[in-house]
This record gives structure tokens, C-alpha cells and sequence, in this order.
């Protein structure tokens, strides 16, 4: 569901709430989605941030309107608003906190309060880093409670599709429900100026200076 | 489809993620009904003539800093009518576009300084359906690969070129009317420094040798996983 200033679009799109503490990686995750990037600055969201996800499946353009909420309590404890006729929901806790995952069951609870028979999945975040807090055999809590749980990794992109997935599978009943390549467009022509071409390589000679972020993985996954 | 399954073998080791494909959600009912459609690539018209793994990055100006764009595969897609190449990259496991844009003449490809399994590019970028203007970085697995890259990037680059650096454009005309496929095959190695030519206004004109000597490229297809 969108917000009253966001323009509707002619393809299903789907309420998901994303909630859990402050700092286990929720806007990361989204943002990881939106534009590719892994930002490390912990910046706390105030309030809520809807985005807007399209996925290409074999059933079609589907779109997650990604409420995005504020996971520190003094940033206001989470309004039924936010909740209001959510469709599908993330729960996120850090496997590096274990007080996150403590939490679960309050976030769990305010939620099902308000949305009732929605398909839920609890994600453990930052599983790439080493030293976890909290171990893949001690997360029970998903059984006790009938959500599906993946084990994620914003940073390495680690079953960073999972949960989309399996949400979009739930919301069509279609267990077969897939990701596809979405169309590649042919860009248009464009005509490059001389001035234009040598302002591009003096850009470029700057940036190649820079430093890539975390050039040290081989993955690409 | 919600049935539980019993703990699976790997569950045992601590350090195992949790069994993947496990469904231990709740029945719910659907809420929408979908039915398959015919997916469309947009590149059916197109050969692969590259397919690397990789990682690309954005120039983010205001912030002096290069960004993350996604990782996959890259692929260099050649058109089977026009000769056209264009640089397609996907996200892995989405399947989404994190570039598309042709490879023109005015493009040069150079080396990343600090990092010798990457190079970038300027190009006007058409991931998102709209026209931007992106510094691009990739870097792949290999040095290999990253030479691989830049070399079919740089050759594919001076195959759509008009070949002169036609400041004046009539003269380039002139010369370009002159010249036959073989002899401007044989121009394209000499002139590959200097290759540095705008298009100006001449490419329908271009279009005819463009054609038949990328047609002779045909089949230098790189790939790799």
C-alpha cells in the first residue's frame, strides 16, 4: 500500500513492514536492494522511510512498499499506523546481539496485534561476520511462532533475496513463483561532445584514485 | 507446503546455516492471484560476445567516493542487425539491471590505480529507463578477466568509430568514402592511440562500414564463470 503522495502503479504491490532493533541492518538491507550499495554509517531512521521495490517475477512486475521503521525506542515506540494493513513483514534481529534476538518476540507481538494471518519472515542479519552471538541452532523462536527464518548477509548478499522471495510466493499462494531477467532496454542514442568526452576523462582520472570499498571479496554473489 | 520437516543433518553443526528451503511459515491464504506471463530479456535480438562475473561501482561525486551498484554478470551484447554493442550487467539472484548503455567510439576504458583486477568508464547510463551520467568501476575475480575486459571494451569501442579525428567533419566525410572495409580493418590497429574521434554529424554515413566490419568480429566471444 502506498502512501497518499506516492503514485500507484498497474502491477500488484504489497504493504511490507519491516521492523526489529536499532542497528540489525534493516535500511542496509533495503537500501542494499534500492541502489546496489552497502552503507556502513549508522544512521538511525526517525519515524519511517517507505521505498518502493520492484521485482521482475515469472508471474509478472510485483512492487514491496517497504516501510522502513525506526528500530530505537527513543525514537518513538512503532505507531498502529505503521502497521495498518501491512500485507507481509520482516522481522530482523543481529546474529552479533544478542539482545536483538531477545526482542523478537515483542516485535512479533506488536505486530500480530495489529496484522493478523500475514506471511512473516525473521531474518538474522550480518551472519558474514565471525564472531556470532547468536549460533543458526539457537534461533528457535520462528518455530514456536510459524515464520520462516533465513540466516542474511547485507554486506555479502548472502540469501539477501530470500525474503522478498518467499514473501512473494505467500502473498500469490505460487510456491513455483521465480525472479526473472527483467526486460534490457535499448538506451537511446546519445551524442557526446568533444568538451564533454574530456571533461568525462578528467573525472575519470580522479576518481581512479579512490579506493574501491571492501575490494578484498572474490564472490559477487 | 507448511509441513515440518524434521531437522535436517546440518542443523547439528552450529556453524551451519539453517536449513534453507525448510518452510516453517504459517498457511496463510493468498491475497493476489498471478498468472505466468512471457518474460522478455530484451536481449533476444543481441549476441553475447563477453560474460564475466564481477562487481560494479558507482562514482557518488558529492561524496568523492565510489559506491556499490550490484554484483553478477556483465555482458557485452552485439545486435545482430545494427552491429551495436552495448554493456548489459545484472544483480545476481534478482536478476535486476545495474547498467545498460551502448559502447560508443568516445569511450576509453583505463585502469583502476590501487586495484589492478578493475578499470572504469564514462557512459550515459540507462539502468533505471532514463538517461544518466555514470563513472563506472568493475572489478572481477582475475587479473585476467579485468584484461579480457578491458580489451574487448576498448576494441569494440574503436569498431563503432568513425576513425577520424574529424574536427572537420567533411573532410572525415571524404575520407571515410574513400576508404575500403580491408584498408580501415588495417587502420583501425595504427589508429587505435589517436582514437579518440568525436562523431559529429556523420553517423548514417558511418553506418555501412560500421556494419560490415563488425560483422567481421563476429564469433570473439570471452566467457567465463
Amino acid at each position: 500500500m502506498a502512501l497518499p503522495n506516492q503514485q500507484t502503479v498497474d502491477y500488484p504491490s504489497f504493504k511490507l513492514v519491516i521492523v526489529g532493533d536499532g542497528g540489525t541492518g534493516k535500511t542496509t538491507f533495503v537500501k542494499r536492494h534500492l541502489t546496489g550499495e552497502f552503507e556502513k554509517k549508522y544512521e538511525p531512521t526517525i519515524g519511517v522511510e517507505v521505498h518502493p521495490l520492484d521485482f521482475f517475477t515469472n508471474c509478472g512486475k510485483i512492487r514491496f512498499y517497504c516501510w522502513d521503521t525506526a528500530g530505537q525506542e527513543k525514537f518513538g515506540g512503532l505507531r498502529d499506523g505503521y502497521y495498518i494493513h501491512g500485507q507481509c513483514a520482516i522481522i530482523m534481529f543481529d546474529v552479533t546481539a544478542r539482545l536483538t534476538y531477545k526482542n523478537v518476540p515483542t516485535w512479533h507481538r506488536d505486530l500480530c496485534r495489529v496484522c493478523e494471518n500475514i506471511p512473516i519472515v525473521l531474518c538474522g542479519n550480518k551472519v558474514d561476520v565471525k564472531n556470532r552471538q547468536v549460533k543458526a541452532k539457537q534461533v528457535t523462536f520462528h518455530r514456536k511462532k510459524n515464520l520462516q527464518y533465513y540466516e542474511i548477509s547485507a554486506k555479502s548478499n548472502y540469501n539477501f533475496e530470500k525474503p522478498f522471495l518467499y514473501l512473494a510466493r505467500k502473498l500469490a499462494g505460487d510456491p513455483n513463483l521465480h525472479f526473472v531477467e527483467s526486460p534490457a532496454l535499448a538506451p537511446p542514442e546519445v551524442h557526446i561532445d568533444l568538451a564533454a568526452q574530456q571533461q568525462h576523462e578528467a573525472e575519470l582520472a580522479a576518481a581512479a584514485s579512490q579506493p574501491l570499498p571492501d575490494d578484498d571479496d572474490d564472490a559477487f554473489e | 507446503m507448511a509441513s515440518k520437516e524434521p531437522d535436517h543433518e546440518h542443523r547439528e553443526d552450529e556453524e551451519a546455516p539453517a536449513a534453507e528451503d525448510e518452510d516453517t511459515g504459517a498457511q496463510v491464504a493468498p491475497i493476489v492471484k498471478l498468472e505466468e506471463v512471457a518474460v522478455s530479456t530484451g536481449e533476444e535480438n543481441e549476441d553475447t560476445i563477453l560474460d564475466l562475473k564481477s562487481k560494479l561501482y558507482r562514482f557518488d561525486k558529492e561524496a568523492n567516493q565510489w559506491k556499490e551498484r550490484g554484483a553478477g554478470t556483465v555482458k557485452l551484447l552485439k545486435h545482430k542487425e545494427t552491429g551495436k554493442v552495448r554493456l548489459v550487467m545484472r544483480q545476481s539472484k534478482t536478476l535486476k539491471i545495474c547498467a545498460n548503455h551502448l559502447v560508443l567510439p568516445t569511450m576509453t576504458v583505463q585502469e583502476h590505480a590501487g586495484n589492478d583486477k578493475s578499470c572504469l568508464w564514462h557512459a550515459s547510463d540507462f539502468a533505471d529507463g532514463e538517461l544518466k551520467d555514470e563513472l563506472f568501476c568493475i572489478r572481477f575475480a582475475s587479473v585476467e578477466n579485468c584484461k579480457t575486459f578491458m580489451e574487448m571494451f576498448q576494441e569494440v569501442a574503436e569498431s563503432q568509430n568513425p576513425k577520424e579525428e574529424n574536427k572537420d567533419a567533411s573532410a572525415a566525410a571524404e575520407s571515410l568514402e574513400k576508404l575500403s572495409v580491408e584498408d580501415k580493418k588495417a587502420e583501425d590497429k595504427a589508429g587505435e592511440e589517436k582514437a579518440v574521434a568525436t562523431k559529429e554529424e556523420k553517423e548514417t554515413e558511418v553506418d555501412t562500414t560500421e556494419k560490415a566490419d563488425s560483422e567481421k568480429k563476429d564469433g570473439e566471444t570471452a566467457s567465463s564463470t
